[in-house]
């Protein structure tokens, strides 16, 4: 009993600084947002607030509106196309990238990492003017000396979509290809080996080696991932939702949404409240996944 | 165990929070002050030799700060991170000064300094009857064209005349007249020519309804003539490569365009037909803020410091050095600021500008003013329709503030 | 034998081939910075665009390098990234070892939990940790950044790490530990070099975040003698009212550069203690 207490005191030494950590600057901006949804904290009363109970939840419940439920949906449906892109292109590059005799590979792999190695802001930035702009950007450019008409990219709901779709790729594979590059490392030679021996093809060694032997370990980066993408918000906002440089696009995620409807009036405890609203519905949506993924098992 | 310490931890910081006391001042720190701002270096460089050799008593130190209004909202009324003043538009005046952060500026000067200021300036930097910055410059948007496409003679002084001219020549890639079309801070001057505003004094959005409907239902048939998107890099790239004739655009516009060796002419703003009112733009005066604190800690030095500002000698200096239009009228008289195309320019357009709106309200204006533009005139949706959206959401946006 | 030999040829050329057009079409935003950068004009679009500037100097990286604070920015960086790399890795690596390895209560949910945070839209958080740094007078302070950094990268690399450590083989570490190895001589000298692509992906990722964050940096720290490469590059960003475009584009790719000589020289790291050793699990 004695040993097991000693036990558990010493796991807890071990990732106790880590853990720290994670509460203070993880977990205390939940508690302290949590706590400011409840006040009255906007410019009327920014340094003296008060507590006022759950109001701001009532009138939060106003922003849900269909508005909500298409932002809602749209994200969803971005979630699940930019998850099933990375993750097939990021698989099918690493395992090209890993074929034995491509000698320079160590020099793609650099070049490939080049988006990532820039701030977000930039890139999206070098995107939006540099590529998709009307009457300037490269690819207008290209369409007129293909003979076409110059196009509009980001002004109606589905070509945003994907424009943004593209440009969140291009920013996310990186990571994901570094992910699954360093998965693939960890996949013992000799199995492919004896696998070749036994007359296995690509896709029998694929399906039964490679996959399994990477799942465990990138499922962390990919989770983290999908998060990401759900609460993805600046490539939207910066290409077609941004103040004062509006694309006519109706395309938003919930973030976009809330922010446009909720985060500007400088109403902090509202906007809390609202940010409180999507962190539960986010978790509910995570929480019935797991326990389906563990029913599964 | 470890998760119950850690919120037990968390508890404690919070208390700490109030706990947490100011310090005393130590006299050699009450003559340094920390201004921060996020101008232009050759408008800094110009305070900060001006004040040199007006107030060398002092320890000024200009810091550019890049996210200013964010970084005030968390630090407003920490002395221990917050500058002492700041420069900034007037626009923000509302919401600062209904957080309590803001000093009034008053009681900090003499009896009499601003007789001479322009009373535009002093408008849009009073804020409940309250004045709330000292304003040094200020910006609107000009008319401006290329005199190699459009001759002075040729400038029109209607809103008509000028429709008529970018349909005679538009078209093949060059355009009459290019704007950001679909910008609130552009736009807003089609409302004002019509009669419009986009917010009054007391916080209610678009007190005049059918004006805003006729201005974009009026506006439109401009936007057809000119490029989808006009953010302001296309607009810029298409007037500086002389691809657009004409253009609306602010001060900040004229360097790059003399770099580009365009014969810059100004003129004033067309006159909307229907209404006999010019196109009014907005006007953003620039000045100088002081926090509370600082006004209660330092206000020897802060005074110093306002009443070197307040005198006309700064705004030469400003308007010499970067095109900048004094706040203070006294500055006109200098004779290089009198032969300053722009400046004056920008001094005959102030006398139709409408100061910004500085109540806490217009601060989602933008983003509703900005959609309803979007809408009609890049997405081609309906203007009733639309405009009746936006009041919705203006009316629930301007709810959920408070 | 032959042809054989001639159909692995021309397919690894295909492959090549295929590797220089993917970077080639990946590169192009970045090569149009490029372009901007050494152009002449200060303007980020033009109607005659080219790869080729027309009007080619090399004045805006000589600006950047020289006139701007670039190299304290640099410093500012590196000092930044190197602790909170260390410290990420010093607090992650036990915490994940003690999570993939032993069984204690709280283990299972406090796991859970990690998974669940990301659900946090984080967006107002600055206020908070603003709050919690404000008393212990870390705003403005280099070690209040290094714990932001760490904090909001905790979550990733303890897990990640974990998730790694769980695919190695137990039987190794018994081994040793009945040779009479501690816990700490089994990670050090066992664990990790078997997890090197999972430190060094964990080490990169942090360090990229570092070197890109800048919200935190320009709210908090005030005067550009602190800033990072990333504060002091968006206040080089030009907007409507000022600024240079060319500066801006030149100042960009000088920053990212670093990051990618550094991933170059990773990679030869990133090969597993695994493939090398004989162990069969």
């Amino acid at each position: 009993m004695k040993n097991r207490r000693k036990d558990t005191l010493i796991s807890y030494a071990w990732s106790g600084p880590s853990l720290i950590l994670i509460a203070l600057m993880v977990v205390f901006p939940i508690l302290y947002t949590a706590y400011i949804s409840l006040t009255n904290m906007n410019v009327y009363h920014w340094f003296d607030f008060t507590i006022i109970g759950l109001d701001n939840y009532f009138r939060a419940l106003f922003v849900f509106d269909s508005g909500f439920l298409s932002a809602l949906l749209a994200t969803t449906l971005w979630t699940v196309v930019n998850m099933i892109f990375q993750l097939v292109i990021a698989f099918t590059l690493v395992s090209l990238l890993n074929v034995r005799k491509v000698k320079l590979r160590r020099l793609y792999k650099t070049l490939l990492m080049f988006p990532w190695a820039m701030p977000g802001y930039v890139s999206i930035l070098l995107w939006k003017t540099g590529m998709f702009n009307t009457q300037f950007g490269l690819l207008n450019q290209w369409m007129e000396k293909l003979g076409h008409e110059a196009v509009r990219w980001l002004s109606s709901d589905v070509s945003a979509f994907l424009c943004c779709t593209v440009v969140n790729l291009w920013l996310a594979l990186p990571f994901m290809i570094m992910i699954m590059d360093g998965a693939m490392q960890s996949i013992d030679r000799s199995y492919f080996e004896s696998a070749v021996l036994d007359g296995a093809t690509w896709l029998e060694r694929t399906r039964y080696i490679t996959i399994p032997a990477i799942t465990p370990i990138i499922a962390p980066a990919v989770i983290i991932t999908v998060f990401t993408t759900f609460k993805q918000f600046d490539v939207v906002y910066l290409l077609t939702q941004q103040a004062g440089a509006k694309t006519g696009s109706g395309f938003h995620t919930i973030l976009t949404y809330a922010y446009e409807n909720a985060f500007i009036t400088n109403n902090y405890g509202y906007s809390s409240a609202i940010s409180m609203i999507i962190f539960i519905l986010l978790l509910v949506f995570s929480a019935r996944y797991q326990m389906r993924e563990e029913g599964d098992r | 165990m470890k998760r119950l310490l850690s919120a037990f931890l968390c508890v404690c910081l919070l208390l700490c929070l109030t706990a947490c006391g100011e310090k005393a001042l130590d006299p050699a720190e009450a003559s340094k002050l920390v201004i921060w701002h996020d101008k232009e270096d050759a408008v800094v460089a110009a305070l900060e030799d001006y004040l040199a050799a007006a107030v060398p008593e002092l320890q000024i130190a200009f810091e550019k700060k890049t996210s200013l209004t964010d970084s005030l909202k968390l630090v407003g009324n920490d002395p221990s991170a917050a500058p002492d003043l700041f420069i900034f538009a007037h626009d923000k005046i509302g919401v600062f000064a209904e957080m309590g952060i803001l000093a009034p500026i008053e009681p900090l000067l003499e009896e009499g300094a601003l007789v001479n200021f322009l009373p535009m300036t002093l408008d849009a930097a009073t804020y409940k009857d309250t004045l709330y910055q000292l304003p040094l410059y200020f910006e609107t948007l000009l008319f401006m064209y290329n005199r190699r496409y459009m001759q002075d003679e040729e400038v029109p002084a209607t809103t008509d005349a000028l429709l008529t001219y970018m349909e005679n020549n538009t078209g093949r890639g060059r355009f009459g007249f290019v704007e950001q079309h679909s910008t609130a801070y552009y736009s807003a001057a089609w409302i004002h020519g019509f009669g419009g505003s986009i917010i009054d004094d007391s916080g209610v959005p678009f007190p005049d309804s059918q004006a805003v409907r006729d201005a974009l239902n009026y506006h439109a048939r401009f936007v057809a003539l000119m490029p989808g998107e006009t953010e302001y890099n296309t607009v810029n790239t298409l007037f500086l490569e002389g691809k657009a004739d004409a253009t609306i655009g602010g001060p900040w516009m004229v360097p790059s365009a003399r770099a580009a060796q365009i014969d810059l002419g100004f003129a004033p703003m067309p006159a909307v037909d229907a209404t006999g009112k010019a196109l009014a733009p907005y006007s953003g005066v620039q000045g100088i803020h002081v926090l509370k604190f600082a006004a209660e800690a330092k206000t020897d030095a802060v005074r110093k410091l306002l009443s070197a500002l307040t005198d006309s000698a700064i705004g030469i200096e400003l308007a010499l050095a970067s095109g900048c239009a004094p706040a203070n009228a006294l500055s006109y008289e200098d004779e290089r600021v009198a032969n300053d195309e722009l400046v004056q320019s920008m001094r005959t357009t102030a006398e139709i500008a409408v100061p910004m709106p500085n109540i806490p309200e217009m601060d989602v204006m933008w983003t509703v003013v900005g959609n309803l533009l979007t809408d009609v005139n890049l997405s081609g949706k309906d203007i009733d329709e639309s405009f009746t959206a936006a009041l919705a959401q203006a009316n629930q946006l301007i709810g959920a503030m408070k | 034998m032959m042809k054989k030999r001639i159909r692995e040829g021309i397919g690894l050329t295909a492959l090549n081939i295929f590797f220089i057009v993917l970077c080639f079409v990946t590169l192009i935003p970045i090569l149009y910075a490029v372009s901007v950068s050494l152009n002449g004009q200060n303007s980020l679009l033009s109607s005659d665009f080219s790869f080729i500037p027309h009007d080619f100097t090399l004045r805006n990286y000589k600006e950047v390098l020289f006139g701007e604070n670039i190299l304290t920015w640099f410093q500012n960086t590196v000092f930044l990234a190197v602790v909170t790399v260390f410290l990420s890795l010093l607090f992650a690596v036990p915490a994940a070892y003690c999570f993939s390895r032993r069984r204690f209560p709280g283990r299972k949910m406090i796991l859970k939990c990690l998974v669940l945070l990301n659900s946090f839209p984080a967006i107002l958080s600055m206020f908070a940790i603003y709050r919690l740094l404000r008393p212990m007078g870390l705003i403005n302070h280099r070690v209040g950044l290094i714990l932001v950094y760490t904090g909001t990268m905790a979550v990733f690399s303890l897990w990640n790490t974990k998730g790694y450590f769980d695919t190695i083989p137990t039987e190794i570490e018994e081994a040793a530990r009945m040779d009479g190895a501690s816990d700490i001589q089994v990670v050090w000298k066992i664990v990790l070099p078997l997890a090197k692509p999972s430190i060094i992906t964990t080490a990169l990722q942090v360090l990229i975040y570092v070197w890109n964050e800048y919200i935190y940096a320009t709210t908090f720290m005030t005067g550009e003698s602190k800033y990072t490469l990333a504060a002091g590059l968006n206040s080089l960003q030009a907007t409507e009212m000022t600024g240079s475009w060319p500066v801006f584009a030149a100042a960009s790719i000088t920053v990212s550069i670093p990051v990618l000589i550094i991933f170059f020289l990773c990679q030869k790291y990133m090969t597993s203690g695994l493939t090398a050793g004989g162990v069969k699990g």
